[in-house]
C-alpha cells in the first residue's frame, strides 16, 4: 500500500541516486579519460533518468492525495491533511 | 613575465560548457544537501526546489557536459590519452617529423583533430558509428593492451578494422586537380584510383603515415636527439 512514507523515501531514493548520477558527470568532466567518459554517458545518464522518474512519481502520488489519511509520526515532519467533518481521528 | 591569471580563463566554446556542467552540478548538488540535511515537509517550495535539483540542473549538466565530453573525444590528445597511441600521436605532434600524419597534423584544417579527421566514418551516421567504433576501442583496449609496455610494446598490431578508404584523401586532395594528375604515377591509375580499385595507401605506406607504430616496423618511441646520438 502506498503511503505518505512510501513517497518519501522515493524522493530520497530519487536524491541519492541523482548524486551519484552527477559524481560521475563531474568526474568525466574533470578527468575526461575513456573509461570515465562511457561510465558517465552511459551509467550516468541511467542513474539520473531514473532519479528522475522516480521523483515525477512521488510528485504524482503526492498531488493525487496518496496516503492523505496515513497516520504517520508526525516527528517526519509531514504534512496533515486538513480535518473533515465527521471524520474520528485517533490520537 | 608571465602572470598566470587567478581565475581560469574561458577561449572555447568546449571550456564554457564544462564551466556551466559544473556550476549547474554545484547548484544541483547543493539543493540536494540541503534536502538530505534538513529533511522539510514536501510543501510546493520544497518540491519546487527539488524539481531545480533533481530535474532542472542535472539535464543541464547532462547536456553540457556530454556536448563538452563528445567535442574532446574528438582530440588528439584524447586519442593519446590510451597509451598504445602514444606512438601515433606523439608522432603526429612532433614539429619535426616529416611523416604524413605529422604534416597533416600541422595543418589548421586538421589540427588538434588530425586523429578523427582522418580516420572518422563520414556519410548520414558517421558521426555515430565512429563513437561506436570508439567503444570497441576501449573494449579491445581494456582486454588486450591494458598490460603492455608504455608505448604498447608486448601487445597485438594494432591495424585498422577496415580498409582506409581513398575517399578520405580525396576530400582534400582532389584527383582533378593539376597537381594531382601531374604526378605521373597517378596518371597510370587514374581511373582504378577513383573507382577505389586501387588504393592511396598501397604506394602511400603506412610506414610513411605512422612511421614509429609496431604494426609498420617502427619502435614506439621517439627517434633519439642529434645530441644524444652524438653520445
Amino acid at each position: 500500500m502506498i503511503s505518505k512514507l512510501t513517497i518519501r523515501r522515493l524522493v530520497l531514493i530519487s536524491t541519492i541516486t541523482t548524486i551519484v548520477s552527477l559524481g560521475l558527470m563531474v568526474v568525466a568532466i574533470v578527468f575526461p579519460k575513456p573509461l570515465l567518459l562511457v561510465l558517465a554517458m552511459s551509467l550516468g545518464q541511467l542513474f539520473g533518468t531514473l532519479s528522475l522518474a522516480l521523483y515525477l512519481l512521488a510528485i504524482v502520488l503526492d498531488l493525487q492525495g496518496v496516503g492523505e489519511h496515513d497516520e504517520i509520526a508526525p516527528h517526519l515532519g509531514l504534512d496533515k491533511p486538513a480535518a473533515r467533518e465527521g471524520d474520528e481521528k485517533g490520537a | 613575465m608571465v602572470v598566470t591569471p587567478a581565475v581560469p580563463q574561458i577561449h572555447t566554446i568546449e571550456q564554457l560548457l564544462k564551466a556551466t556542467a559544473l556550476v549547474a552540478s554545484f547548484i544541483s548538488i547543493l539543493i540536494l544537501v540541503w534536502y538530505l540535511a534538513r529533511r522539510p515537509p514536501l510543501g510546493r517550495m520544497t518540491k519546487v526546489m527539488l524539481l531545480f535539483g533533481l530535474g532542472v540542473m542535472p539535464i543541464g549538466v547532462s547536456l553540457t557536459g556530454n556536448i563538452a565530453g563528445f567535442e574532446y573525444t574528438l582530440k588528439r590528445e584524447f586519442c593519446g590519452s590510451c597509451h598504445v597511441m602514444l606512438p601515433y600521436t606523439q608522432d603526429a605532434e612532433d614539429p619535426k617529423s616529416t611523416s604524413l600524419a605529422a604534416i597533416h597534423s600541422r595543418n589548421g584544417s586538421f589540427g588538434e583533430e588530425s586523429c578523427y579527421t582522418c580516420h572518422a566514418d563520414y556519410q548520414l551516421f558517421g558521426a555515430m558509428t565512429t563513437k561506436v567504433n570508439g567503444l570497441k576501442h576501449l573494449f579491445y583496449y581494456v582486454t588486450e593492451y591494458a598490460n603492455t609496455g608504455p608505448y604498447g610494446e608486448g601487445g597485438k598490431p594494432i591495424h585498422m578494422y577496415r580498409p582506409f578508404q581513398n575517399t578520405m584523401c580525396t576530400r582534400c586532395h582532389s584527383t582533378t586537380a593539376p597537381s594531382w594528375t601531374k604526378v605521373d604515377d597517378h596518371q597510370g591509375m587514374l581511373e582504378d584510383i577513383r573507382r577505389g580499385e586501387t588504393k592511396c595507401l598501397d604506394c602511400h605506406t603506412g610506414d610513411k603515415i605512422h612511421p614509429r607504430a609496431f604494426a609498420h616496423g617502427g619502435s614506439g618511441r621517439p627517434p633519439a636527439t642529434t645530441a644524444s646520438a652524438e653520445k
